[in-house]
């Protein structure tokens, strides 16, 4: 448990430690005798790596204090759905450029809200149609975004719902 | 005195004129649904409406833009204390008491408190604009990057009551966002920082990222996850038609009147900005507080001293603009362009060769302060009907409008990437015991500290004792030094009490 506790702050040390020697060029613009442009950055990094070890004693004093055995106080986490959540997340970023934002939209809502516990076919239909189309009424011929269409046939398709949807 | 009532009463006849009243309704109610969007802040909003002025006189082109200005700054404390997303950075306070009161169910009340606060807040710095304005901006032009620098310090060092639970932790946080802070340009020299190549990184992280990443997607990613996390919004959707809690105003009324009172100070400094004067007011505020330790579990007054230092500071940044020319914030800046393009010069000259149009803009913010009560309680309903949306949908929909927030800053994807990449790390924060609030303290007020510091090395051949021989500044750094040092000495004599009952 001390290592799984630890390794958030010697995380932030091991960034302080291999940010530093970047801020050593930083200084080349200053004049002489001013503080430069790496001076700041020195600061912030110096000040992470204090407080990462500060949170390290914290850590081992406080579970030093615990009886032995004591159960994590955090509640627990369901792994596979936050495997899956960020996987959703992540998809649709990657995913946006090539089939654009309406498409990419679309199946995005359809996982998230299967993840979310919602089963019935339906429901996820109606909410990703009602939603595809206000956030492109509202999105793309209100505020006029420029939001990815896709590529290839992927815009092909977008367009052609722009076209439908009387959005162009 | 007299003439003041005299051209105020002449300036509310011209504000209540048709055309300029339907400007400051129409401005407050784009603000504050601009405001309450995340990734068009308060300043796109002004920014747009700008090219719509150029046919209108300068009184209803200037009416127009308070509106915004004032709605705006308001509007985003709207999702963030239903959906614990601020609309803008100086939202973010009000969100972490907020959003916690919503939770335990007083949806209602917050809201409600939001919108008093905020108005109160608005409607005092307006009348402080009307009657103070040309003495304070005297006093305040006295102030240099030395002051500015200690009362960004101030706002930072509230990071020590902010994480009471860990020290350590919090100040893990602040450094990493004032990390996080440095990358980009520099905007002494001109060098780049952390920014490795990568071309989206050279103009920095932008804070809107950030914050809807952490606040949002974290919280997100949580009720997904985390079994047995506390029951999603809509359990209590019933119960979040806003009320005014008038007379539960009354209890907070010091809260209300400090976080006025820091609103129109730190706003009355040309730069320091709303976001400034929020931070510094809930900090201010929960060292003050006789309960501290409530504070971030849904903390009336915090939420009151935020909320009503926002729109406090309004009134302030007006003060530059009107009586010397000099904008205060940015959004000072841009309605100065609107002065401009109708061919008047902002400055002392206009309170003695048009008085008329400089009163009638005092009377304008005064109205649209009164009026926001209205229009907030209505844009607050309409939100607020979202809480009845099953939890499965509204996290769905968060996700897709946090996509849209922040692909908007630049109509870029590496800003969605961005927001994503922090919403995953707000999710891991929570677990590790690693507070959010001090992270988006850091990325805010960092690059400020920064900007001061090192100007004020420049203009004084880097002598560092220039911050203590100056009063302003060493007062307001000592306050910072207490604010630091006393929960110390608290838990020290807290220990000490305990070891001699024991």
């Amino acid at each position: 448990m001390l290592a799984r506790r630890l390794l958030a702050p010697l995380g932030g040390v091991a960034v302080a430690i291999a940010l530093y020697p970047v801020t050593w060029g930083l200084d080349a613009i200053a004049r002489e005798g001013q503080l430069g442009p790496g001076f700041w950055p020195r600061l912030a990094l110096g000040g992470l790596a204090l407080a990462c070890v500060g949170k390290m004693l914290e850590d081992w004093q406080r579970l030093r204090r615990a009886a032995p055995g004591a159960p994590d106080a955090r509640p627990p986490l369901a792994r596979g759905k936050l495997v899956a959540g960020i996987a959703c997340i992540v998809g649709y970023v990657l995913l946006a450029p090539v089939l654009g934002f309406a498409l990419v939209s679309a199946l995005f809502i359809a996982a998230f809200l299967v993840l979310g516990g919602m089963r019935s076919v339906p429901a996820i239909a109606t909410n990703v149609v009602v939603g595809v189309v206000a956030l492109l009424y509202l999105f793309v011929r209100l505020v006029y975004l420029p939001l990815p269409k896709g590529d290839g046939p992927f815009e092909a398709v977008t367009l052609a719902l722009y076209r439908a949807l009387r959005l162009y | 005195m007299g003439e003041i009532f005299a051209n105020l009463g002449g300036g509310f006849v011209n504000a209540f004129q048709p055309l300029n009243f339907a400007m400051i309704l129409l401005g407050l109610t784009i603000g504050i649904i601009a405001g309450a969007l995340p990734g068009i802040t308060m300043l796109n909003s002004i920014v747009l409406v700008l090219p719509f002025t150029y046919l209108m006189g300068i009184v209803p082109a200037l009416l127009l833009m308070i509106g915004v200005y004032c709605g705006g700054v308001f509007g985003g404390s709207i999702t963030g204390i239903l959906f614990n997303i601020p609309g803008d950075p100086m939202n973010v306070p009000t969100t972490w008491e907020g959003y916690r009161l919503s939770r335990k169910g007083q949806t209602q009340y917050a809201l409600g408190l939001a919108i008093m606060s905020s108005a109160f807040g608005g409607l005092v710095s307006a009348l402080f604009l009307a009657f103070f304005a040309p003495p304070f901006a005297k006093f305040a032009l006295t102030f240099s990057t030395v002051e500015f620098f200690a009362v960004v310090v101030f706002g930072l060092a509230s990071v020590s009551v902010l994480g009471q639970a860990s020290m350590a932790g919090a100040l893990i946080s602040l450094f990493t966002g004032v990390l996080l802070g440095t990358i980009g340009t520099e905007a002494q020299y001109g060098v780049e920082r952390f920014a490795f190549g990568v071309p989206f990184l050279k103009t920095g992280v932008d804070f809107v990222t950030v914050l809807i990443g952490l606040f949002a997607i974290g919280e997100v990613l949580e009720q997904l996850v985390v079994k047995g996390a506390e029951p999603a919004p809509a359990t209590s959707g019933a119960r979040a038609i806003p009320k005014l809690p008038l007379l539960a105003l009354w209890p907070l009324r010091w809260s209300l009147a400090r976080g006025t009172a820091v609103g129109i100070a730190v706003g009355g400094l040309a730069g320091a900005g709303a976001t400034v004067s929020s931070f510094v007011s809930y900090g201010l505020e929960k060292q003050i507080s006789k309960e501290p330790h409530l504070f971030g579990t849904g903390h009336a007054g915090g939420l009151v001293a935020s909320e009503s230092s926002v729109n406090g500071s309004t009134g302030g940044a007006m003060i530059h603009l009107l009586t010397l020319g000099i904008p205060g914030s940015a959004a000072t800046a841009v309605m100065m362009g609107a002065f401009l393009i109708h061919g008047i010069q902002p400055g002392p000259l206009l309170f003695t060769k048009q008085p008329e149009q400089v009163y009638t803009i005092f009377a304008g913010m005064i109205l649209a302060n009164v009026v926001m009560i209205a229009l907030g309680f209505l844009a607050a309903l309409s939100f607020a009907m979202l809480m009845k949306v099953p939890a499965s949908i509204l996290n769905t929909f968060i996700v897709v409008f946090c996509f849209l927030g922040a692909f908007a800053l630049r109509n870029d994807l590496a800003d969605v990437w961005l927001t994503m990449l922090f919403g995953v790390l707000g999710f891991f924060m929570r677990r590790w015991d690693l507070p959010i609030p001090p992270l988006v303290m850091g990325i805010i007020l960092g690059p400020m500290a920064e900007q001061y510091f090192l100007t004020s090395m420049v203009s004084h051949a880097n002598d560092l004792t220039v911050f203590v021989t100056r009063p302003v500044s060493a007062v307001v750094l000592a306050f910072s030094l207490l604010m630091v040092v006393w929960p110390f000495v608290k838990t020290f004599r807290a220990r000490r009490r305990h070891a001699g009952g024991g």
